[in-house]
């Protein structure tokens, strides 16, 4: 049994910069063009790289030779998958047995396995020349047969990707709470679903993956310059793999275009460069191509649920359901199977269901590898949980507004523990579904759909509930290898006073665009008494100017949490030692007498008696002679935060695996051009809580964001590939996102349930849940009047939707 | 994202123009090279030269005449046609021209090259043959005009055959046109799309559904499904319609057009 | 190939070769790097730059092309330092999260308040249907356009 201990009372943000929309300090260099992204990063000498990638899906290598690419001039070097596996060890699997067997290096090593996989690495003097000698590159290839659809790969004669796993599945967990058989009893009806089906696309940040890596011989270590989004996670993976020590990969970001997730896996290509820029002894740059990107990197997970029955009452009361989830990792496990549990994050959905089981089977397809995109893992399930809501409302012919507020989890069960020991820590869910539906206008919804009718168009209504669980207790990775040791989170922090005074903070996350020099400056500010000006953020992350912690990094909803928390205890201890000194200084005055203001520390009763941080600096760093021995001031403070999490009940599968849990509620209304299928977006409303907002604002635009992410997932991008495992997106011309006309009205709302687990009652939020695409999937159902079993909706498949109701 | 190497001329003329395509089998013209640099960043076709036709005044000005027909360079772009008086004489032009892509690509793209690329997916090429539209070619053999119907021979193929440049077309008078689409997004690819004009009767052009634009004729918009039907048409499948929806397609867009012609 | 190109009012003086897309020379001949690359097939518009008045992607252009020509790109927008009532606004209306497509749809708002100093909001998203972004969904970036329309 866990027990998330309650922290210490939030401090109520006194000052108020906490909650106030502060203009970015991002913004001034990222508009006049004098951001350091990583393409814009350059070293005298340094070479390009491109690389050889596989033509077919599923292949023997059967001869690589490099001579002539090498012997063109201006070709530096090259790297093949036979030096890889002599120069460094297979990537650390996450999975347990089978998964746990296969083999992964940074280049193919006898086989490729999904195209587009890099085969060999070419550095030549300019970009175009590494593009030339890859040409020169021969490799020969012996194609099998590929495998391309999950629900094919465990059959007897499927093609098998890993031979060292014996087959394609990659890990399978049964998971089981409550009492299904009795829910079945208890049903007045069972409601089933035979396939349901989670399509592939991802985020597509508009900065692709880069690095430029130099190494210093003398000393042995690397410095990656990249836009990795998570380096603690990269060092865990490479430095064990590359032999070597962490300490000797310094991680360097400062500005990311983009992640959503999908810059956490490119450790393959960063070893890559590292052992280039070793062997060549220059630096190597390493620039990703949008095709390369489609081709290659991060796909967010397929899943398929199949066989799902769902126990319900006739008022709609629902009592629990089963499914069989099937996750398409595609070929290589990078990140995965950890999906495989962090969807539990959200069990029961929104929803008080008790009874639930879920059997997860996660099998390797010739694909590209599949690894974290914005909503990770939750947003299939919650998209589930959604359409099992709105199927089950149609079966029953009720309102789905009504089912949802009858199932809703309501505010008066908050802290709620799920069936499988989460805590939702906080949250209205009918409250914001009233405020959504109001902003939608959803009265007049029935005379809409009426005048639209009269211009030949179907009007549809949907809803969209999710939830956005934050800052993962990573002990859940035990659910999926009880012989991980992982467990819990963190991230670190350091705030100084500078020798004349300048509040300098480091992070350790890696922001790709959410603020967070902004957030923390206000967070310091109210601590500090001072403005966010005041306050100096460095830009983005250096791995060496303050050990990262183990977790450090950017993703999964938790900055609100883990990074601001951990400035505030930074700055907090700051904040003590200030009032130390002073106290020292001022001869003896205790620290209850002290407060911060006007940039500096005075005696409460007596502000004469002031003491400008500037001085502190100075006092501490270069005149610090009759001090008090004793005296153990630094002003340079170091914090790691530390999220209160017990390691889960492995055999239970029981526990609580995120601390936080921020809600969104959309609503869409559709119009469909029912001769074509063509349908748009024509209304649209969101409403968020995530807990106390630092920064209104930039939470806003989350919210948007995600939106629009949500409502091109659900309308128009989608990795396909056809039978012999070809990407048929490969690039934005078919991968369609969304542009600016296609943006619909979009009103915003926002409700504030403090979250009683974290220091400054903030939740993690930004991913988002994939709203959009629950909405959307409901409205199109509410307009066709056909169940909707997609999650990707193009105009062809509602055109089918229609014809298929006619039927 | 990389280029082959590939030299680079800029004539002053056309006829200088000319002898470099004619002296060089591997050379290209480059218009507004809004399709012509994507392929050669994806390598799918990287010519030996490049002739760059962006220098020729020759190539460029829209013209009208007092009968009202229209004399348009090749080398006008989508944004001079938008804001040419002279081409608002045929409405349809500018207003199609609009809804191509974007801004940055209407200010390069060029109606020659549109039409000289012939993607099965442009909006020009049914356009051009649903109005009657007239090529004019020039090559060592002097100058030639070619109708639109004979003018787009197969995928990327017309009757600008090496060594020529198309140097301008010619519209007759009209005003009943339309033009429907189903787009990947709004004024994205099209997907699907139809060109229609109406002179006593209806004609139609079908892009999207065949290597080059299908005609159709009928008498009324009315009867534009049936000719749609009549016409067998096997369009490919992919990522965005399978073959089946595509005829779907066309049919509705083909009437929509027909009908929308009619109407002005 | 010579070419002498002005960009932001300096003339510079380089060889290339014929088949440097513009971006690239602006971005790793003239360390220019305020105009980004997000994509190969002239979707993204993240290199959109103003050439001789107009509009352009710099990657659907070679620098060869360019000789003689006057660009313009988001570094010379503001003159010292201070950034401008548009510039502002973006920063105002919270209209960059990344900031990576921010230089284009800067230089794509800039064409179009010089043509038409007071659009409409159908008329600024039409003039930024060139321009992906991935992080604001646009409508910030819109607002921000329309609180400098006149």
């Amino acid at each position: 049994m866990s027990e998330t201990v309650v922290a210490p009372a939030p401090v109520e943000v006194q000052k108020g910069w906490g909650g106030q929309s502060v203009r970015r300090k991002e913004d001034k260099r990222l508009l006049q063009g004098e951001g350091v992204f990583v393409d814009d990063v350059k070293r005298h000498g340094m070479g390009y790289l491109h690389f050889v990638r596989s033509p077919y899906a599923h292949a023997h290598i059967t001869r690589v030779d490099v001579s002539a690419a090498e012997a063109l001039d201006g070709v530096y070097g090259t790297l093949t998958g036979e030096e890889v596996a002599a120069l460094t060890d297979p990537f650390f699997q996450i999975s347990s047995a089978p998964g746990a067997n296969i083999k992964d290096y940074s280049l193919a090593v006898g086989k490729v396995r999904y195209v587009g996989e890099p085969v060999v690495a070419v550095v030549a003097e300019t970009r175009e020349l590494a593009r030339d000698a890859s040409e020169l590159v021969e490799v020969d290839y012996e194609p099998l047969p590929a495998v391309v659809d999950a629900r094919t790969a465990q059959d007897a004669d499927a093609p098998v990707l890993h031979d060292d796993a014996e087959g394609n599945l990659m890990w399978t967990g049964l998971y089981s709470w409550g009492d299904l058989d009795a829910a079945f009893a208890e049903a007045d009806r069972v409601i089933e679903i035979p396939e349901l089906h989670f399509h592939r696309f991802n985020s597509t940040p508009l900065e692709c993956d880069g690095a430029l890596v130099e190494y210093n011989r003398g000393v042995s270590q690397w410095t990656i310059h990249t836009n990795n989004q998570f380096p603690g996670f990269a060092a865990i993976m490479m430095g064990p793999a590359m032999k070597v020590g962490l300490d000797k990969l310094r991680f360097v970001t400062q500005d990311i275009g983009g992640g959503f997730g999908n810059k956490i896996t490119s450790h393959p290509q960063l070893v890559v460069c590292c052992l280039l820029a070793r062997k060549l002894n220059r630096p190597v740059q390493w620039t990703e191509w949008r095709t390369d990107f489609h081709l290659s990197m991060s796909h967010g997970n397929e899943r398929w649920f199949h066989d799902t029955k769902v126990a319900v009452k006739d008022d709609g009361t629902l009592l629990g359901f089963r499914t069989k989830a099937l996750d398409d990792a595609g070929a290589w496990l990078r990140y995965e199977p950890l999906g495989g549990v962090i969807w539990a994050q959200v069990t029961p959905g929104m929803y008080r269901w008790r009874h639930i089981e879920l059997d997860f089977t996660q099998v390797a397809t010739n694909k590209a590898p599949v690894s974290p995109n914005r909503g990770y893992s939750r947003m299939q399930h919650l998209w589930f949980t959604e359409r099992v809501i709105d199927i089950v409302a149609r079966e029953l012919d009720l309102d789905p507004v009504e089912v949802r507020k009858r199932n809703y989890i309501r505010a008066e069960d908050m802290p709620y523990e799920t069936p499988n020991g989460c805590v939702y820590d906080s949250g209205d869910y009918a409250a914001m579904l009233d405020l959504a539906l109001e902003l939608i206008d959803y009265a007049s919804i029935p005379a809409r759909r009426t005048e639209a009718k009269e211009r030949g168009r179907l009007l549809g209504v949907g809803i969209g509930s999710t939830l956005d669980s934050g800052t993962n207790n990573f002990g859940q990775s035990r659910l999926i290898n009880p012989e991980l040791q992982f467990s819990g989170n963190n991230e670190v922090a350091t705030v100084k006073l500078d020798i004349f005074g300048e509040i300098v903070v480091t992070l350790g996350t890696t922001p790709q665009g959410q603020g967070h020099e902004t957030t923390a400056a206000q967070v310091v500010a109210d601590i500090l008494n001072c403005s966010p000006d005041d306050v100096h953020v460095r830009a983005g992350h250096d791995s060496y100017w303050n050990s990262h912690a183990g977790f450090s990094g950017t993703y999964a909803s938790q900055f609100a949490v883990t990074g601001l928390s951990a400035v505030k205890g930074a700055t907090e201890m700051l904040a003590a030692e200030i009032k130390k000194l002073a106290g020292a200084v001022f001869g003896g005055v205790p620290a209850e007498a002290l407060e911060l203001a006007d940039g500096g520390v005075r005696i409460t009763e007596n502000p004469e008696a002031f003491l400008p941080f500037m001085a502190c600096g100075a006092i501490v760093n270069a005149n610090n002679a009759g001090l008090p021995e004793d005296l153990d001031v630094t002003l340079n403070c170091r914090y790691v935060y530390r999220p209160p999490f017990e390691v889960p009940d492995v055999e239970r599968k029981f526990g609580n695996l995120t601390l936080t849990y921020a809600t969104q509620i959309h609503v869409a209304v559709v119009e469909i051009d029912p001769e074509t299928g063509a349908y748009e977006i024509v209304d649209y409303a969101a409403v968020d809580d995530c807990g106390k907002r630092i920064n209104p604002q930039i939470v806003e635009g989350q919210v948007m964001g995600a939106t629009a992410q949500a409502l091109g997932a659900a309308i128009h991008e989608t990795f396909e590939y056809d039978e012999d495992g070809n990407l048929l997106t490969p690039n934005f011309y078919d991968y369609h996102v969304p542009h600016a006309l296609d943006m619909p009205p979009l009103a915003t709302g926002a409700t504030e349930s403090p979250s009683p687990f974290t220091p400054l009652g903030t939740k993690g939020m930004g991913e988002g849940g994939g709203a959009g695409i629950h909405a959307v999937c409901a409205a199109v159902q509410d307009a066709t009047g056909a169940i909707v079993t997609d999650s990707h909706n193009p105009y062809q498949r509602v055109w089918q939707l229609l014809q298929g109701a006619q039927s | 994202m990389l280029l082959r190497e590939v030299e680079y001329a800029k004539p002053g003329s056309v006829a200088e123009a000319l002898e470099l395509l004619a002296a060089n089998d591997g050379a290209r013209a480059l218009a507004g090279g809004q399709t012509l640099i994507n392929v050669m960043k994806a390598r799918a076709a990287s010519p030996d030269m490049l002739v760059d036709l962006n220098g020729l005044e020759e190539l460029r000005g829209i013209e009208l005449a007092a009968d009202g027909t229209l004399t348009i360079g090749a080398m006008a772009t989508y944004t001079e046609i938008m804001g040419s008086a002279e081409a608002k004489a045929r409405p349809i032009l500018g207003e199609v021209c609009a809804t191509i892509a974007d801004v940055q690509v209407r200010n390069r793209g060029t109606i020659g090259g549109n039409v000289c690329s012939n993607d099965p997916t442009n909006h020009l090429p049914p356009l051009m043959v649903a109005i009657g539209a007239r090529m004019t070619i020039v090559g060592a053999g002097g100058e030639r005009e070619v109708p639109a119907d004979e003018f787009f021979l197969g995928v990327y193929l017309t009757a600008v055959g090496l060594g020529e440049l198309l140097t301008r077309i010619t519209i007759p008078a009209g005003k009943k046109d339309g033009f429907a689409a189903v787009t990947l997004g709004a004024e994205g690819t099209c997907i699907c799309n139809a060109a229609a004009s109406v002179n006593g009767s209806v004609r139609v052009a079908l892009g999207c559904v065949d290597a080059v634009p299908v005609v159709l004729t009928a008498d009324s918009p009315e009867e534009i499904p049936e000719a749609v039907r009549a016409a067998n048409l096997m369009p490919p499948s992919d990522v965005h319609a399978t073959s089946e929806y595509r005829i779907h397609l066309a049919e509705v867009l083909a009437t929509r057009a027909a009908q929308e012609a009619a109407a002005r | 190939m010579d070419v002498t190109v002005t960009v932001n009012g300096t003339t510079y003086e380089r060889e290339v070769e014929p088949r440097k897309l513009l971006i690239h020379f602006l971005r790793d001949d003239l360390d220019l790097t305020g105009s980004h690359i997000g994509c190969d097939t002239g979707n993204c518009g993240a290199c959109s730059v103003i050439y001789d008045g107009v509009l352009v992607k710099s990657c659907m252009l070679l620098a060869v092309q360019a000789n003689g020509a006057s660009i313009e790109t988001v570094e010379g927008l503001s003159e010292d330092e201070e950034l401008t009532p548009l510039q502002q606004a973006f920063n105002e209306h919270h209209g960059l999260q990344c900031g990576y497509c921010t230089p284009g749809m800067l230089m794509s708002a800039t064409a179009l308040l010089r043509e038409n100093p007071s659009p409409s909001e159908d008329e600024i998203k039409k003039a930024l249907q060139g321009n992906i972004c991935r992080c604001t969904g646009y409508w910030n970036i819109v607002e921000a356009v329309k609180s400098v329309a006149k």
